[in-house]
């Protein structure tokens, strides 16, 4: 049997049969449908807006974030991998975006759903976080959750305590990535804006610093920071042509880093205290109403 | 016995946890840190200790298993003290099933909580393995075990039937459904059925919570009974019950537990209120008074082999879903020899994932990949002893996970060799040397020594320090510390006389430390460092005599060393040229300053000559978990740089 036979296989197939046609039609239209979900099932068709959860090991963030999931902090222990979690705006707090929205309005009691991408904080596992930063679509702001009964008041404590060293560095390099992002940016309007809460985490403690003094600490150790790591060495594979990039934190000079000159470059931060656990219940409802500003 | 058990995901939430005894969550903590995250301590398979590995803080031993691709891991808490031959058991077993009930609840991602009801499982499979336990070694402590979690049923000296009726054991809705059957099965009237039907709406707990409804009809039926059998006892039945009901209670079960703190303020002996609310609904009337009693009597009669079906169905189901998942184990193994036409598919169905995605990746799969991986980390010059664990710990991490989609396996292994050399070359702590030092610039000197083999460039690394401190206008002193070999001492006062032309106008300050040859080191170390604490120096820094370091005379000497100088950093000097030696050199060195004490930081010197074969860093990271502070690229004193971690990655991954 020849090829060109009347019943040899590749003649009916391109030949005018009906099951030819049939066969034909049926590949044509599912095999868009098989692959589209066959690829494309895990991808999540939006992103929701995120908010980034970061900061040193032990200073609550997962905690924070199953709290805020579930209205009760689960126990936890130290994280090794980041973590997405879908939570909504309570129906207390008010999104930004609805500000004018009347009281009766009904869309107003509808879900506000928002993404909160935990990291974990330990030294070694840090460039998830900092990765996390760039590479995040629709990021609307940055929790960075310090606990705040480890860093000694500026008064008692030398300023040495690793608790604040450590705190002060992770947002230093933060702010810088940031920072970054907005002196790299092409576009002459510069990427959107960043803000930045500094969650001044377990204020139940007897010994935590309140949120005023954390900030005025953390400012005073950023200042320590970018100090030193501009008379450190280069690091190595770095050439001496961007030795200028290894980049400075805030306004130049001498003077003294502030948070608000982080504004210049579209990051604003703001300190607030909570708790999220605590014999009288958590006290988060700040950082709530922090989060519905940014939405 | 087993002090506690929790599962938790490596996102660091725990889903369940059951807890004995209480212990502080430091120790899971310490283990997560140091086995999971910094990668020590993973001591070997402890063969007396069964095949799981074993880690040991305090006085508590911790044995654990990974659900890799759900992100779980399941830990065993227990004292050292005891010897648990079944715990390698339940912890497979207890995988096994939440993995089987709970793993498609866990793969829908954005949540971190999953609603657990795993108690009376875990129960069961302890009480079994307990039970194996006890019979095939009788070393164990019986009385301690069955105070500690037996169900108090048969500690209770009630009769012999409530021993296989533990009271809570909630049925699941299979039991739900074989119930009905079984009574049907049975010889008696139809009546049983819509007694418990009509009463359950009057007991709050019953709407609530299906499983403790299920529950609540054994348990009442075991109490009665004792009670029938002496009412003397019910005091002491009741008061067993209530351990067996709070070791079962968790947050699933508060409904049940609320209720009956709400009746116990009636009459905490006379019951708990089930059945309190059955009297009072069954007493609208007589008739159905009495009919009540008679089924009372039925359930009571069955009740055994009730609570045997309930029983026996979470056992049966436990036992399926391990059974599966020991079947899909084996059959993963197998799955090879499925004959030729299976084996044809499964290339092709295999090639178009392994372009597309979505593969999972088995042992088979990575072995050849991750031999050719190996052999590029043995050809970037990492010992063989880090590149086969570092290779190892590729091939735990993606066995039995799946490819992202549109990425091949190559990628797949590429991006994870990529994330464990970061995890190994990125330091805990920050190492920021300015930062120390400036905080303890105004009380008293820095210390820093230096140590290292023969050749490796101690004095030459020791003065690039040196320079690098006099251009940040520290006040730096030199002391010279090799008193060995010939030239050494002349050699450190050459370098400081350059060193003090160079940095005269920047306003640093540099002098040496010299007592001659032949001297103690370490004495003479002791008296640079209160030499520098009068004149206020703020930085010392002290070379020491190169040493073999498997000669054990050279190396005892550096125990007094450290005791007399008590530098705050140590630092070892290693060559970048060196290969496989660089990881008994860290070792040996590492452990030679005694107990409590460590090196700090390595220096890598002639990074310069190697080009892209820096895999001596990650050897000597490997070897002792220390971090590189410093590398040396070149011979002049600039040529001292940081070390920078995407950096180093990039060159042994190129």
């Amino acid at each position: 049997m020849a090829w060109y036979d009347e019943d040899s296989f590749l003649t009916r197939g391109l030949g005018p049969y009906l099951s030819t046609i049939l066969i034909t039609a049926l590949i044509a239209f599912t095999l868009p449908v098989f692959l589209h979900f066959f690829i494309f099932r895990a991808k999540t068709p939006t992103s929701l807006p995120t908010f980034l959860v970061i900061g040193p090991s032990g200073s609550g963030k997962t905690s924070l974030v199953t709290l805020f999931e579930k209205g009760a902090p689960s126990p936890t222990h130290l994280s090794q991998s980041p973590l997405s979690v879908r939570v909504s705006l309570p129906s207390t707090t008010k999104a930004a975006s609805s500000k004018y929205r009347s009281e009766n309005d009904p869309t107003l009691k509808l879900e506000k759903p928002l993404l909160l991408v935990d990291t974990p904080g330990h030294g070694k596992l840090r460039h998830f976080g900092l990765e996390h930063l760039n590479a995040t679509p629709n990021l609307k702001g940055i929790i960075y959750v310090v606990d705040a009964a480890s860093i000694p008041s500026s008064s008692t404590g030398s300023s040495s305590e690793s608790g604040l060293a450590d705190a002060a560095e992770y947002l230093h390099d933060i702010l810088l990535v940031l920072q970054k992002r907005y002196t790299t940016a092409k576009s002459s309007k510069g990427p959107k804006d960043v803000p930045v809460l500094i969650a001044a985490n377990k204020l139940d403690l007897f010994t935590a610093l309140p949120a005023p003094l954390l900030k005025t600490s953390l400012e005073k150790e950023i200042s320590r920071v970018r100090e030193t790591r501009a008379k450190g060495l280069l690091t190595a594979g770095s050439g001496d042509a961007d030795a200028d990039d290894r980049g400075w934190l805030g306004e130049g000079g001498e003077s003294k880093f502030e948070f608000r000159q982080m504004e210049e470059v579209n990051v604003p931060v703001q300190v607030v205290g909570g708790n999220v656990l605590g014999s009288e219940g958590p006290d988060v409802d700040k950082w709530w109403d922090w989060i519905g500003s940014k939405l | 016995m087993l002090d506690s058990f929790e599962i938790l995901s490596t996102s660091g939430v725990v889903l369940w946890s059951k807890t004995y005894v209480p212990i502080g969550p430091s120790v899971v903590n310490s283990l997560i840190k140091d086995v999971f995250i910094e990668g020590r301590n993973a001591a070997a398979p402890d063969e007396s200790r069964g095949p799981k590995p074993t880690y040991k803080k305090d006085k508590y031993t911790l044995k654990w298993t990974t659900a890799k691709d759900l992100g779980l891991i399941f830990v065993a808490v227990y004292q050292s003290l005891l010897h648990l031959s079944w715990v390698d058991e339940l912890l497979d077993n207890i995988r096994a099933l939440f993995t089987g009930l709970y793993g498609e609840q866990l793969k829908k991602s954005k949540s971190s909580a999953i609603s657990v009801k795993f108690d009376s499982y875990f129960d069961r499979q302890v009480q079994e393995l307990e039970k194996t336990g006890e019979t095939t070694s009788a070393r164990h402590e019986d009385s301690a075990s069955d105070v500690q979690f037996t169900p108090p049923s048969t500690s209770s000296d009630a009769d012999p039937s409530a021993d296989e009726l533990p009271p809570p054991i909630p049925g699941l809705r299979k039991a739900d459904l074989a119930r009905p059957i079984s009574r049907d099965d049975n010889s008696t009237d139809v009546t049983p059925i819509p007694t418990p039907e009509t009463s359950r709406p009057t007991t709050p707990a019953v709407n609530n919570h299906l499983l403790t409804a299920k529950g609540g009809p054994g348990g009442r039926g075991s109490r009665r009974s004792r009670k029938a059998a002496s009412s003397s006892s019910a005091q002491a039945s009741s008061g067993d019950e209530s351990p067996a009901r709070r070791g079962k209670g968790t947050a699933g079960k508060a409904a049940a537990k609320k209720m009956r703190k709400w009746d116990a303020e009636g009459m905490a002996d006379e019951d708990d209120g089930t059945t309190l609310d059955y009297s009072g609904a069954a007493s609208g009337g007589e008739m159905p008074a009495a009919n009540v009693e008679e089924i009372r009597q039925d359930t009571w009669g069955r009740k055994t082999k009730k609570g045997e079906f309930v029983l026996k169905d979470l056992d049966e189901e436990m036992d399926s879903i391990i059974a599966a998942s020991k079947e899909k184990q084996a059959a993963a193994s197998e799955e090879g020899s499925s004959g030729l036409m299976g084996q044809g598919i499964g290339a092709i169905s295999g090639l178009f994932r392994n372009v597309v995605g979505g593969k999972k990746l088995t042992k088979d799969d990575l072995v050849k990949p991750l031999k050719a991986m190996e052999d590029h980390l043995l050809n970037k010059n990492v010992a063989r002893e880090a590149a086969v664990q570092l290779c190892q710990s590729v091939e735990t991490e993606l066995i039995g996970s799946k490819t992202a989609t549109f990425t091949s396996m190559d990628t797949t292994i590429r991006a994870a060799m990529n994330t464990a050399l970061i995890k190994i070359l990125t330091p805990t702590t920050s190492l920021d040397l300015l930062r120390v030092v400036e905080a303890t610039r105004k009380s008293r000197p820095f210390v820093i020594s230096i140590v290292g083999v023969n050749g490796v460039g101690k004095s030459t690394n020791l003065s690039k320090l040196a320079f690098f401190f006099l251009q940040n206008q520290y006040r730096v002193l030199i002391a010279a510390g090799d008193t060995f070999r010939s030239g050494a001492v002349e050699q450190l006062r050459v370098h400081v006389r350059n060193l003090k032309e160079l940095t005269k106008r920047e306003g640093g300050e540099v002098d040496i430390f010299e007592r001659g040859y032949g001297k103690d080191a370490a004495n003479i170390a002791k008296d640079a460092v209160q030499f520098a604490a009068e004149q206020h120096y703020d930085v010392v820094l002290i070379d020491t005599a190169g040493r073999r370091h498997n000669d054990t005379r050279l190396m005892s000497s550096l125990e007094k060393f450290a005791k007399l100088a008590q530098p705050d950093k140590i630092f070892m000097v290693g060559e970048a040229l060196v290969g496989t030696d660089s990881v008994a050199q860290a070792r040996n060195f590492n452990d030679s300053f005694g107990p409590g004490r460590g090196l700090d930081g390595f220096v890598v010197s002639k990074c310069d000559t190697v080009g892209d074969m820096v895999g001596t860093l990650v050897s000597m990271v490997f070897a002792t978990g220390i971090p590189i502070v410093f590398l040396g690229v070149g011979q002049h004193y600039s040529d001292l740089r940081g070390f920078s971690v995407a950096w180093a990655v990039q060159l042994l991954m190129s």
